[in-house]
């Protein structure tokens, strides 16, 4: 899970906490969707981190799969989705 | 151009004409898993401060940012209300406070021969004029493509008919001079923040439609009837009929006729239609002109046996709808429907109906509409990646009991 937080708020660029609202994380963007409200499972939000989604971008190349798995487990578990 | 009611087609409708002959039907059994309207994703999200307005039991919240109207809930009057029209932002929409003094809005119009930024309030002094027209985000139907593609899974709700009233984009252009010489497009640019750290290329909302249109496109102030809300663009909106919802430029505040499309990625990647596998980019359609398309409105649930009104909203696109024919039996034959209402325009839906007298039974009811230029609602739609622009007339189909 703390690897996850650390891509969720240093690692990824851009930070995913720029754009999204965590209470876990404590952001509070609303860029995106509210992640806390919105709820998605590891395999939903690993699919959005490789390849992008909406204004979302692909961060496939950029984020090695360690670190997206870890992150999408992270904001699955954090927001409440498992 | 902007259409108006024609009054000589202008009559009330019965439902009376097109009864369903169903003797000799067997009622079939479907062999597709229904969509029927889903519950929403988590049952009690709360709707978001800047549509707090609207009518909470009439929609899905799917985020904050992505609010679908539930297909029970869209009537049988061609025009959607304000507080039960969609909702999709591709970023957070301003703070209200640019609301506070609408005619100050400014919007600063380039590629023409006089460039320069204008007022909400001049523009109300240049014309005005009136468009009924369906709003209809490109990812509406995306549930009904089986390869799971991201983004919001919109059933039919991501969809209304509204009328804008605003001054057309080509007094505006006339006035200032016409169009500069080798202007292909017409680029809208929307007046969202964008948040420090992140490139401005990959998050603002600016698209380019085909110079054509300058013809059909609004500037428009006022929505059924009231200054545009924050959630659907006000205080201006540049609108483009029969083009899908994203073209649509909320709270606009540049309009330039340019020579090429914008290399904002919501123009260049994203919105475009690809197969799947693929990332889109500018060699791929982009979502533009809608399709014909239509759905059942009622009945959703189980009904009793007897005489029964099958409802529901058919669309042209970027042209008139021609026809819709209604099937109670999946597709296996067709009854034509009746329009109910007045004819609003090319670019407006309407709301049809079918009488039917229906024994005990399983029964599959779908629509297809045909446009002016014969172009007809396909069973399935091909799938593409982002799961845009689907217009088969089989995924929304309402699996009905008659007991």
């Amino acid at each position: 899970m703390q690897l996850g937080k650390q891509v969720f708020l240093e690692a990824a660029e851009p930070q995913c906490a720029i754009c999204h609202t965590l209470a876990d994380a404590g952001s509070t963007a609303e860029i995106g969707p509210i992640l806390d409200q919105l709820k998605p499972d590891a395999a939903r939000t690993a699919n959005a981190v490789r390849n992008g989604v909406g204004v979302m971008p692909a961060y496939a190349d950029t984020l090695s799969d360690e670190q997206i798995v870890a992150v999408a487990a992270y904001v699955a578990q954090a927001s409440g989705a498992n | 151009m902007m259409e108006t009611i024609d009054l000589k087609r202008r009559r009330l409708m019965t439902s009376t004409a097109g009864v369903l002959a169903v003797t000799g039907f067997t009622a079939t059994t479907g062999t597709t898993a229904f969509a029927q309207q889903a519950a929403p994703p988590e049952g009690s999200t709360p709707l978001p401060a800047y549509v707090g307005a609207k009518d909470a039991d009439a929609l899905i919240v799917h985020s904050n940012n992505t609010i679908e109207l539930k297909r029970e809930a869209m009537g049988t009057s061609a025009i959607t209300p304000e507080t039960r029209l969609y909702v999709r932002n591709n970023v957070a929409p301003p703070a209200a406070e640019i609301l506070d003094d609408r005619d100050a809005w400014s919007v600063s119009v380039e590629g023409v021969g006089e460039p320069r930024s204008i007022t909400l309030g001049e523009l109300k002094t240049l014309g005005v004029a009136s468009v009924a027209m369906v709003l209809q985000c490109s990812g509406n139907g995306r549930a009904y493509f089986d390869h799971s593609p991201s983004g919001t899974p919109w059933q039919v709700g991501a969809a209304g008919c509204v009328i804008w009233t605003g001054v057309p984009l080509r007094t505006v252009v006339d006035a200032m001079g016409g169009a500069a010489e080798g202007a292909r497009f017409v680029t809208g640019t929307g007046g969202e923040t964008i948040p420090a750290g992140l490139d401005p290329l990959d998050i603002m909302v600016e698209r380019s439609v085909p110079i054509a249109e300058v013809d059909t496109i609004l500037l428009a102030w006022e929505m059924n009837g009231e200054p545009i809300t924050l959630a659907h663009g006000g205080p201006l909106r540049m609108v483009v009929p029969g083009f899908t919802g994203v073209n649509s430029i909320k709270y606009v505040k540049t309009i330039a006729l340019t020579e090429a499309e914008t290399e904002a990625a919501i123009q260049k990647t994203r919105y475009r239609i690809h197969p799947l596998g693929t990332k889109g980019d500018p060699s791929y359609p982009s979502v533009w002109e809608m399709q014909p398309k239509s759905w059942i409105t009622a009945p959703l649930g189980d009904h009793e046996s007897g005489r029964i009104q099958i409802t529901g909203l058919a669309f042209g696109g970027i042209n008139a709808l021609e026809k819709v024919e209604v099937s109670i039996d999946d597709g296996e034959t067709w009854t034509d429907a009746t329009f109910v209402g007045p004819d609003l325009g090319r670019y407006a839906w309407r709301p049809f109906v079918v009488s039917a007298d229906l024994k005990p039974g399983q029964y599959t009811l779908v629509s297809r509409a045909t446009d002016s230029e014969g172009n007809q609602q396909p069973r399935d739609f091909e799938p593409n990646e982002a799961g845009y622009s689907h217009n088969g007339w089989q995924g929304p189909a309402v699996s009905l009991t008659v007991s």
